[in-house]
């Protein structure tokens, strides 16, 4: 295989050399279970307790507001679920366009009595804080709006959210896997009570993530056993993933802002070059309240599997908006809630950019893509969509 | 790679992809719940496929099954093509995953009804 170019990160990331260096006494001679009083258990203890701190200064939190799960899905279903049985019934308001982790975690909450209000998007996927405010109930017991959408990267107003959420005292909670370690924020200045984030989206391992809890924050487990995470999540800590995720978050606070502006300046380069060079292509998405690396493009008339088997066979990784699984193709359902036509949606492609990705890679993504589509345009019927 | 050399062939280098002007039988099928569509052109001399065209939307698979059937077809009679089965169709990329069958279920299907409407035209034309 000749050049390989990767543009997929907000999938999952490559985890960090110093990352995979930091964690491997961790499978070896620092063994032990944290749990354990002796010696060897203590020095878990110490690995899991720096990596919580490390995560607690990112977010402006205290350590013990942190709580280690093993992904963004789990972060998430704890989050709502331990906010709705904690108090018994209520309604919850989330958006259209959130990850199925919250959608089906609230769908399955419906069924169990709760009320839940989706609230839509405008045409740059964003979410109205004034739709919010008037899906508001007297019996609305949670709020939850992701930080960035993760197929188009659409930056949520979650400062205007939280205030309204704060001034009620109605639990905020903010689905932010594809914005830890990539935009800086504070949960206290943003009025956050709880934010899921996830390690492998920013070079750190797979099967580890975490949910901020504000202290004070009225919850209950979903998940019971013993003793650990001060009785918030029942479980054997992944010591080995919480160190390395300890270490990917510090290493983003340090590179977090240059790499931000790098990626900002070459996602815009692969906008700019696509739609010099290929006719009818859209940008799905908010054009400048943005994820840094991600470029979701719409190309009319073509469907977007076939591009991405294309770019793959020239080495390049990109996701599909559409995917035919099972017999069935759906279009995407955020770019559905934004009102993109059906012939613009089925041929969703996302980019998204990452530390490896160079102007190479992007100038080599930008002549690649054009013959492809204009072939694909050839054999593709007009309006067939 | 979950597809052949073959499959992979076809999708980079569609053959007879386009339209055509004036057919003698045009047929269309889609595959509903996928939404991937196939459309076919023959020109018939003599009662036997002088000419094949398409156009699909849909999967890469779908291309390319397309394209393979294109060559596979030419020169059969349209008798015949009425019977097109889509294991056959499936043969000429040397096989689909099994999430994709439906590309050739839905070659086949348009090409044996552009093989219909071309007889129908015969037959119309002599009757």
């Amino acid at each position: 295989m000749s050049r390989r170019v990767y543009l997929d990160h907000n999938a999952s990331t490559p985890v960090h050399p110093e990352v995979v260096a930091e964690m491997l006494p961790y499978f070896g001679e620092r063994f032990g279970n944290p749990s354990s009083v002796h010696g060897f258990g203590r020095e878990a203890r110490a690995g899991v307790d720096t990596a919580r701190e490390r995560v607690a200064r990112f977010l402006g939190a205290a350590p013990d507001e942190v709580v280690f799960t093993s992904g963004g899905t789990e972060s998430d279903n704890m989050a709502l679920k331990g906010i709705a049985f904690a108090r018994g019934r209520g309604h919850f308001i989330t958006s259209k366009i959130e990850h199925h982790a919250v959608l089906r975690a609230a769908q399955w909450l419906e069924t169990q009595g709760f009320a839940v209000t989706y609230v839509g998007v405008d045409e740059h996927g964003m979410v109205d804080p004034d739709e919010v405010k008037r899906a508001l109930r007297p019996d609305t017991i949670g709020i939850s709006i992701m930080h960035a959408n993760s197929e188009i990267g659409t930056i949520q107003p979650i400062a205007a959210i939280g205030r309204l959420a704060r001034e009620r005292g109605i639990p905020f909670h903010v689905d932010a896997v594809q914005t830890f370690g990539k935009l800086e924020f504070d949960v206290d200045a943003v009025g956050i009570d709880l934010l899921s984030f996830s390690s492998h989206k920013i070079y750190g391992p797979k099967g580890i993530a975490g949910l901020y809890i504000r202290k004070g924050t009225k919850m209950v487990s979903v998940q019971h056993g013993g003793e650990h995470e001060r009785r918030r999540r029942a479980g054997t800590e992944n010591v080995p993933g919480i160190v390395g995720f300890g270490k990917a978050i510090e290493i983003r606070g340090r590179d977090m802002k240059d790499e931000h502006a790098r990626l900002t300046a070459l996602r815009d380069r692969l906008w700019d070059g696509i739609r010099a060079r290929v006719p009818e292509v859209r940008l799905n998405g908010h054009p400048t309240e943005r994820l840094p690396g991600t470029a979701n493009l719409g190309y009319r008339g073509v469907e977007s599997e076939s591009i991405v088997l294309g770019l793959d066979l020239k080495g390049i990784g990109v996701s599909a908006g559409s995917a035919c699984t099972s017999g069935s193709v759906e279009p995407s359902y955020v770019l559905v809630a934004m009102g993109v036509p059906l012939d613009w949606a089925m041929g969703a492609v996302r980019h998204s950019l990452g530390r490896s990705t160079t102007a190479e890679d992007i100038d080599y993504v930008v002549e690649s893509v054009e013959p492809i589509v204009r072939k694909l345009r050839a054999v593709m019927p007009v309006g067939a969509a | 790679m979950r597809y052949s050399a073959t499959l992979l062939d076809h999708f980079l280098n569609p053959r007879n992809a386009g339209l055509m002007r004036d057919p003698d039988g045009t047929g269309v099928d889609e595959y509903e719940s996928c939404g991937d569509l196939a459309r076919f052109f023959l020109r018939v001399r003599d009662g036997r496929v002088a000419e094949v065209r398409f156009q699909t939307y849909g999967c890469g698979p779908t291309i390319a099954a397309a394209s393979a059937a294109s060559e596979r077809v030419a020169g059969r009679t349209v008798e015949e093509l009425l019977s097109l089965k889509p294991q056959e169709v499936e043969d000429a990329v040397d096989g689909l995953p099994e999430d994709r069958k439906h590309a050739a279920d839905v070659v086949a299907g348009a090409l044996r009804a552009a093989a219909l409407d071309a007889l129908g035209r015969y037959q119309g034309e002599v009757g």
